[in-house]
């Protein structure tokens, strides 16, 4: 683990913390065993409420073009995303879906709602985890890679663009076999490495899991409950202790 | 060792005969020929069909094209899977020429990735081989080359120009004498009595003891109930590359010279003929 990495025990034991904390403040992850194998997989479904102009396609751009890329003008505001994340944490009710009823709370007619599918499994080959989830209308229609960008903050956005191995993209799900979106894994050793090297220093123990999660996971829509983060055995570190680094790294893509 | 340079070139130029047909289902303004190729085992379907494509939309109008897929007896194929691990796996021991039907509507989005461009397929190519490397070589190889050599791989790939891929694959196939080997070994096995597409894992191309691990010792390690037993009939075929290699043969000469031009070992396990 020292050097940006995890290995497979670790990573368990890792998903093993985050759902006993889970499981008891209603956070809505599970875990999906993979019939015939040891392995499985960290799952958490969460209904996302989407301005309603961006969740509805209204005209197709390639996502790298010029004009996706500097179109804000529709994009869901700071604001909201807080409201969307205190809604979720706030919750202590253990049913997940419950729990949600509380993010899409908006007037009817300004937003639509999505569900949004996360699981979080181990690359073997990268030694770290990785990030797949998949989204659709509740009417069931998926997202197409065009409809998902257009759900990712505008800060998340440049960087994820200008890199296009480290972008989202789609990817067969290696354990269900249909078709997610991810974000490639192949930087991630990099940018953990810094944050476990400041945890070493400082003497903190780090749920490798957890931290990366908080990294990743909000680019995407996932933001880590910050109930989750203040559990002293999870994680023993504040919150903007450990954030605001990371969040500045993020939003420059040339470090990461 | 020239035996063993000849390998790669008759995996490179293996072909597959295919006819492919349009959906019945599908409106056309007039009756649509079947169209028959030869398939590159170790290329990617999308990039191969700009001629099937073409071809069918000549008797369709513009409104009733989506994006094009594929399918062999019901089942959508992979795009992202090579040509030669769709066809051992799902059509093996089906007659010649390999019969592949044409959608042009009803994109089965759960199961197939979407392609609208070939950077697509890049994109996918090039992950894979930087996820190989990361297994052979901690990464070390492909983040030591330069762009215009990962260009050079995907170039070869795509023009079907051995001599340009295989001058810059070489280098993600060296490893160093004193190693006996890679780190671990790329592979993928695909079983037909597995709910999940592949197993992919670590595995180590020589045991503790300094012996070189075979393809027997990855089975039996992987999926042991694709072996047979002692006096038990055969019930499976391994196959790779359209071929049921020696089960002793070492894993790392299959590594260097039966992956895919993704460098991965692709291995096929399916139910042995009856017959």
């Amino acid at each position: 683990m020292s050097c940006g990495v995890v290995d497979e025990e670790e990573f368990c034991r890792c998903c093993r913390l985050l759902l006993q904390h889970s499981n008891g403040v209603g956070d809505g992850w599970s875990w999906e065993a993979v019939r015939g194998s040891d392995e499985g997989y960290l799952k958490k479904t969460l209904l996302r409420s989407v301005p309603a102009e961006r969740s509805v396609p209204q005209k197709h751009k390639e996502p790298g073009s010029d004009s996706e890329k500097f179109d804000y003008c529709h994009l869901q505001t700071e604001e909201q995303e807080k409201q969307g994340v205190d809604a979720s944490s706030d919750s202590l009710r253990p049913d997940a879906e419950e729990e949600d009823d509380g993010v899409c709370g908006a007037p009817a007619g300004s937003s639509s709602v999505l569900q949004f599918e996360y699981h979080i499994l181990y690359s073997c080959s990268y030694r770290t985890p990785v990030l797949y989830f998949r989204a659709s209308t509740l009417e069931g229609r998926s997202l197409t890679l065009e409809d998902v960008w257009r759900t990712v903050h505008p800060n998340y956005r440049l960087g994820l663009q200008s890199r296009p191995l480290d972008a989202i993209t789609q990817q067969e799900h290696p354990f269900l076999g249909q078709a997610f979106f991810y974000l490639h894994p192949c930087r991630t050793e990099e940018f953990m490495k810094p944050l476990l090297q400041m945890a070493r220093d400082q003497n903190r123990q780090v749920n490798y899991v957890l931290s990366w999660l908080s990294v990743v996971g909000p680019m995407v829509g996932l933001e880590v409950s910050l109930e989750c983060l203040k559990q002293q055995q999870l994680h023993p570190t504040t919150p903007q202790q450990l954030r605001v680094p990371l969040r500045g790294s993020i939003q420059q893509p040339k470090t990461l | 060792m020239a035996d063993d340079k000849d390998v790669l070139r008759d995996v490179w130029f293996g072909r597959i005969p295919t006819c492919f047909t349009l959906n019945p289902d599908e409106v056309t303004e007039r009756e649509a020929e079947p169209y028959y190729l030869l398939l590159p085992r170790v290329s990617y379907l999308p990039l191969v069909t700009d001629k099937v494509k073409k071809h069918f939309l000549k008797v369709m109008r513009t409104e009733d094209v989506e994006e094009m897929w594929f399918e062999h007896e019901g089942t959508p194929l992979k795009w992202h899977y090579p040509i030669g691990v769709l066809f051992d796996f799902h059509a093996s021991n089906t007659v010649l020429p390999w019969s592949i039907t044409v959608h042009f509507k009803n994109f089965p989005d759960v199961d197939l990735l979407h392609c609208p461009t070939n950077s697509m397929v890049e994109a996918h190519f090039m992950s894979s081989i930087k996820e190989a490397d990361a297994l052979k070589h901690k990464s070390q190889v492909v983040n030591d080359m330069q762009k215009k050599d990962h260009k050079q791989l995907w170039m070869g790939l795509q023009n079907d120009k051995f001599d340009q891929f295989w001058a810059m694959n070489r280098k993600l196939m060296e490893y160093p004498t004193e190693e006996g080997g890679f780190r671990y070994i790329p592979f993928r096995i695909y079983q037909t009595t597995n709910d999940r597409p592949f197993i992919q894992r670590l595995f180590r191309p020589v045991s503790t003891e300094g012996n070189p691990h075979t393809l027997f010792d990855l089975l039996k390690e992987m999926c042991p109930d694709a072996l047979t037993k002692d006096g038990e009939e055969k019930r499976f075929q391994v196959v790779i590359h359209g071929i049921e290699p020696l089960l002793e043969t070492p894993l790392q000469w299959l590594s260097e010279h039966l992956s895919h031009p993704d460098n991965f070992l692709h291995i096929c396990i399916i139910p042995a003929p009856t017959d």
